[in-house]
């Protein structure tokens, strides 16, 4: 017994001595770094894997990204130059997404000559998640990160664009519940280092889409399981108040057109496009309806029927 | 061979203390661990050198009551064990002058506030506890800090943390670890705290073009932009890059989807000051 227990002793007395010392020479020990913890370990990791050769996600086009390798990378020539993004790829699908992480997440991102921007969570703890943009004006030489809000949790619905240089919007929706959530929308004026909230619409279900036509229109259109009707809001103060849409709806479209997506301009009317929704199957399911407001979206009057591969 | 004459109480006490021993062992070696493989730390950096000491404590003390041994080999263990917590001590007091720990328990003993302070850079970083005594970085606060932290739990769940930048301004950074919405949904401070309330020489308005307080006879006003919100429990009002006062709500504040106003509910105002001040409870008026 008596070596024994020494013998434990001196080894664990020897192990906690040296082990102290480790530690003493590395105060960073004590602090770890809520950003730098998972790029570390985030570049470990791909460093460990075969780095592949980048492909452009659309051939077609020469501004396109690659999210390979663990990275996001876009380029500006077809693939010929590459600059890295600096945001974990987890983070671009942080939140409420289930879909495909080969690809971005729809209007998640802008990606055009003037300016390249990627909306982001930036921690793994949902209750925590601060929304982000990491932008670059300057096809990705440099970049700046912005604060769109903290915290969000459960980021489902995201929206990104811009207007101008310095006119955008975000759209975001989160802390969903069955199918209740909180849908909100940002405006910046100055490219996007700054975000202003705007009010949101007393309107708990589901976001489908939204956007602004100018610096004071714009729309949030909900409604995205089992709507009987569109539910179209509008702003016409930067979001200091919305009202819904009115649509003067033909009986023969009733409960066949009833999700809008975001209304785009036309000369001095606005126009927007009406899906059927997940279970629609009027002529095929794929058919919208095309509506036209000469009052900056209060009421919509219907137009024509729009085949699938006209609205493309 | 020498007989061990050890009474029966002191091999029960010596196991006790020997197992405590090799569980603090196992714990420094666990810590080990999850600190480059999950990126936890300790809640306080202390812990570290004071768990050391007590493991080696608890070693002296399983050898003398277990083992019989003579006065030199009691004299030489007693004095190996001085010297390591002497060592640890040493160590202890280097990384107080690279690390600075700022860890405060909740007025109900429930929720442990951690802040770790890197004095070489003034690089603040708040930490989420987990499992007791280890935390994660949850996250940086915006600017590097000059002085002291001052801590003030506002509530049971809210911890109000002020400090002043290096360029002196005001700052506060709240950290919650709750809610008042039964944890359903996401919702708006400042939306929920719409009305009037009332306090010891203080009202404070809030409508749709922000909130206003007054404190005796002093009206200041703040924008819904100039509003901060951290979790779902508190907001911070800001005036010129610089925090003001922080508004949270209290316990028995209920969140309601329809908005509902309840007159026995409270939030508590804050201001934002290094200097000794208290929170002020409001009551809400009814409209």
């Amino acid at each position: 017994m008596k070596p024994l227990l020494l013998g434990i002793s001196v080894l664990m007395i020897t192990i906690l001595t040296i082990t102290s010392f480790i530690v003493y020479q590395k105060p960073a020990f004590f602090m770890t770094s809520p950003f730098e913890i998972d790029i570390t370990e985030s570049t470990a990791d791909a460093e460990e894997e075969v780095q592949e050769e980048l492909q452009p996600v659309d051939y077609n086009e020469p501004i396109s990204y690659s999210l390979q390798n663990n990275k996001l990378h876009i380029t500006y020539d077809s693939g010929e130059d590459w600059s890295e993004v600096p945001i974990e790829t987890g983070q671009l699908f942080s939140g409420d997404y289930n879909g495909p992480e080969q690809v971005l997440i729809d209007n998640s991102y802008v990606l055009t000559e003037d300016r390249a921007a990627f909306l982001h969570a930036d921690t793994a703890d949902l209750e925590q998640q601060r929304v982000m943009l990491t932008y670059s004006t300057d096809k990705g030489e440099t970049w700046e990160e912005s604060e769109i809000i903290h915290p969000f949790p459960g980021l489902r619905f995201r929206k990104i664009d811009f207007l101008d240089d310095q006119l955008g919007y975000v759209i975001i929706s989160g802390s969903r519940t069955m199918s209740q959530e909180y849908s909100t929308a940002f405006l910046t004026e100055d490219g996007g280092e700054t975000w202003q909230q705007t009010n949101s619409p007393e309107e708990t279900r589901l976001i489908a889409d939204g956007g602004f036509v100018d610096e004071s229109t714009g729309f949030l259109s909900f409604g995205t399981i089992s709507p009987e009707e569109p539910t179209l809001y509008v702003t016409e103060n930067k979001g200091d108040s919305w009202q819904q849409a009115e649509f003067d709806m033909p009986e023969e479209y009733e409960r066949v057109f009833l999700i809008a997506e975001t209304p785009v301009k036309d000369g001095d009317q606005l126009i927007v496009l009406l899906d059927q929704g997940p279970n629609g199957d009027y002529a095929g399911g794929l058919v919208k309806g095309e509506f036209i407001s000469d009052d900056n979206g209060e009421t919509w009057s219907f137009s024509k029927e729009v085949e699938p591969d006209e609205t493309e | 061979m020498k007989q061990n004459n050890k009474k029966g109480w002191q091999k029960v006490v010596g196991i006790i203390v020997l197992l405590i021993g090799a569980g603090l062992f196992c714990l420094q070696l666990g810590y080990l661990y999850v600190q480059s493989n999950y990126q936890m730390a300790y809640i306080d950096h202390r812990l570290f050198y004071f768990i050391n000491i007590a493991c080696m404590i608890c070693l002296l003390l399983a050898i003398l009551l277990l083992l019989s041994t003579t006065k030199k080999f009691n004299l030489i263990s007693t004095g190996i064990t001085v010297l390591f917590i002497a060592a640890q001590l040493i160590m202890l007091s280097g990384s107080n002058q690279l690390v600075k720990s700022v860890t405060m328990l909740s007025p109900d003993k429930k929720h442990v506030l951690a802040i770790k302070e890197d004095l070489q850079t003034n690089e603040v970083v708040y930490y989420r506890p987990y499992f007791g005594i280890f935390a994660r970085a949850q996250e940086r606060l915006p600017a590097s800090v000059a002085g002291e932290l001052k801590v003030e739990w506002l509530a049971n769940d809210i911890a109000a943390v002020t400090y002043q930048t290096i360029g002196k301004s005001n700052r506060q950074f709240i950290a919650t670890y709750g809610d008042r919405g039964g944890r359903t949904s996401y919702y708006q401070v400042g939306a929920q705290i719409h009305g009037t309330w009332q306090g010891e020489n203080v009202e404070l308005i809030s409508d749709p073009e922000g909130i206003t307080i007054t404190t005796d006879g002093e009206t200041e006003h703040f924008n819904w932009e100039n509003t901060q919100q951290f979790g779902t429990l508190a907001i911070i009002l800001e005036k010129d890059n610089e925090a003001a006062w922080t508004i949270s709500l209290d316990e028995n504040f209920e969140v309601t989807s329809d908005m509902t106003q309840y007159t026995d509910e409270n939030i508590t105002l804050y201001r934002a000051t290094m200097d000794d001040n208290e929170p002020v409870k409001l009551q809400r008026q009814s409209e």
